[in-house]
């Protein structure tokens, strides 16, 4: 299998690594990094599990390949878990009981987290359309869009 | 497996090509990987083009707003050169999967995918885009009317890679109207785009219909008047030019109903200059 260099920063951590010409950004996370928490559902960019965010865009890593990353800046959910601490993100999913089975929680809280960097208070609506390539089998959106909303209001 | 190209110029990009070996381009990627991923499409090499400088960018020049092949349609909808009459181009990218598919996936690809429902098509055909490819040999422009000639094919030659796409600017009004089973989640089981231009042209396109998207422009000019004067005849003639079929997404008797709908609906904001019912 021909491998390729690949120079990126992940979570603050400058990585250089081999990689395979058809690794996928989320193979690359997952087998060779080691970062499991971001999933993968479908694999085919329809369900948002593998969502991560890319040199400041949520994107799904299942659509990426990992060589197309060179020089690139990326986040994972385990960025979201600092110092001992959750993020106010995963906090408030757990206040707002935001996920059942979990599995789509990371894609979820990552595309959630794009979507407040660049916009701190977003409406409902805002949060509907960000979210809308970020499925959920368990809960029924509603949680997951208050949970998402209270991080909002509660921005400076 | 294929090789990974990523080329920093022209130069190094027609240099890279093998003789006798199928490489194929990659820009968002959105379509493209899946296709690898099923083992439907089996190439010696993917040439990732987002770096070559002639694809970069959205800009306007005096006489078209020009949309770089690398550019997605996250940025499409972000960009303030994407205005007057070409707005029409935002409520169709708006559509467009969901916003991290829009972060990837560029206007560009969704032509060349030449999918007859590609979202991306109708808009772009109401407005009159022309495509500039390069090759090894040349380049040429290429209307956006004479680029479909079937189901995922299109006139590009082997090899042949497209940089740009042009539309003349024009401060006309555009509507874009799609049905969807999912938001989020669906291809266009119905697209319908509609542009009164401000000399009165007036043309329709209609996507995921027929084998390609459809332009209809030979209405001529029609003022708000004529337009609803005009109705009936209009639509008949957009139903009559539709040759849907049945498929998991809708019947083919649901996709005639829907176009009919959608363009007594187009003619109507026209004719009486009111907001399009979604």
């Amino acid at each position: 299998m021909t491998t390729k260099s690949l120079h990126l920063t992940v979570n603050g951590e400058v990585y250089d690594a081999f990689v395979s010409e058809n690794a996928t950004l989320l193979t690359f996370l997952r087998d060779v990094l080691g970062l499991t928490g971001t999933k993968e559902g479908c694999g085919a960019g329809e369900c948002g599990a593998c969502t991560v965010i890319l040199n400041g865009l949520p994107v799904n890593s299942c659509m990426v390949l990992a060589l197309e990353c060179e020089g690139a800046e990326v986040r994972t959910i385990e960025s979201e878990y600092q110092n001992g601490e959750l993020s106010n993100l995963q906090q408030a999913f757990i206040e707002y009981n935001a996920f059942q089975c979990g599995f789509c929680t990371p894609g979820m809280i990552m595309s959630a987290r794009a979507l407040l960097e660049a916009n701190p208070h977003p409406s409902r609506d805002d949060i509907r359309e960000a979210m809308e390539g970020n499925l959920c089998r368990c809960t029924g959106y509603d949680s997951i869009i208050a949970a998402i909303e209270s991080v909002g209001v509660s921005a400076s | 497996m294929p090789a990974y190209l990523h080329p920093t110029t022209l130069a190094e990009a027609f240099e890279s090509l093998g003789e006798g070996t199928e490489t194929r381009y990659l820009a968002g990627g959105t379509d493209l990987i899946v296709q690898l991923r099923d083992g439907f499409i089996a190439p010696d090499a993917l040439m990732d083009v987002k770096a070559l400088p002639e694809l970069q960018g959205i800009k306007t020049t005096e006489e078209a707003l020009e949309i770089g092949a690398a550019a997605s349609c996250g940025q499409l909808l972000a960009s303030e050169h994407v205005g007057y009459g070409c707005t029409v181009l935002k409520q169709a990218a708006s559509t467009l999967a969901n916003s991290l598919l829009r972060n990837r996936a560029t206007l560009i690809g969704n032509l060349c995918n030449a999918s007859p429902g590609a979202d991306m098509a109708p808009a772009s055909l109401v407005l009159q885009g022309v495509l500039t490819t390069v090759s090894p040999g040349g380049g040429r422009t290429i209307e956006l009317r004479d680029f479909f000639t079937g189901v995922k094919k299109h006139v590009l030659e082997p090899n042949e890679l497209v940089t740009k796409i042009s539309f003349p600017l024009t401060k006309g009004r555009g509507i874009y109207l799609k049905k969807r089973r999912i938001h989020g989640h669906d291809l266009a089981q119905v697209g319908v785009a509609g542009f009164h231009d401000t000399d009165g042209s007036f043309r329709l396109a209609l996507g995921a219909v027929a084998t390609t998207p459809l332009l209809l422009d030979d209405f001529g000019r029609l003022s708000t008047t004529e337009l609803a004067s005009q109705r009936e005849e209009i639509v008949a003639e957009a139903v009559g030019a539709a040759k849907p079929i049945s498929d998991i997404r809708a019947s083919k008797e649901y996709r005639l109903a829907m176009v009919r709908l959608f363009t007594e609906r187009i003619v109507d904001a026209f004719a009486n200059e009111t907001e399009v019912q979604r």
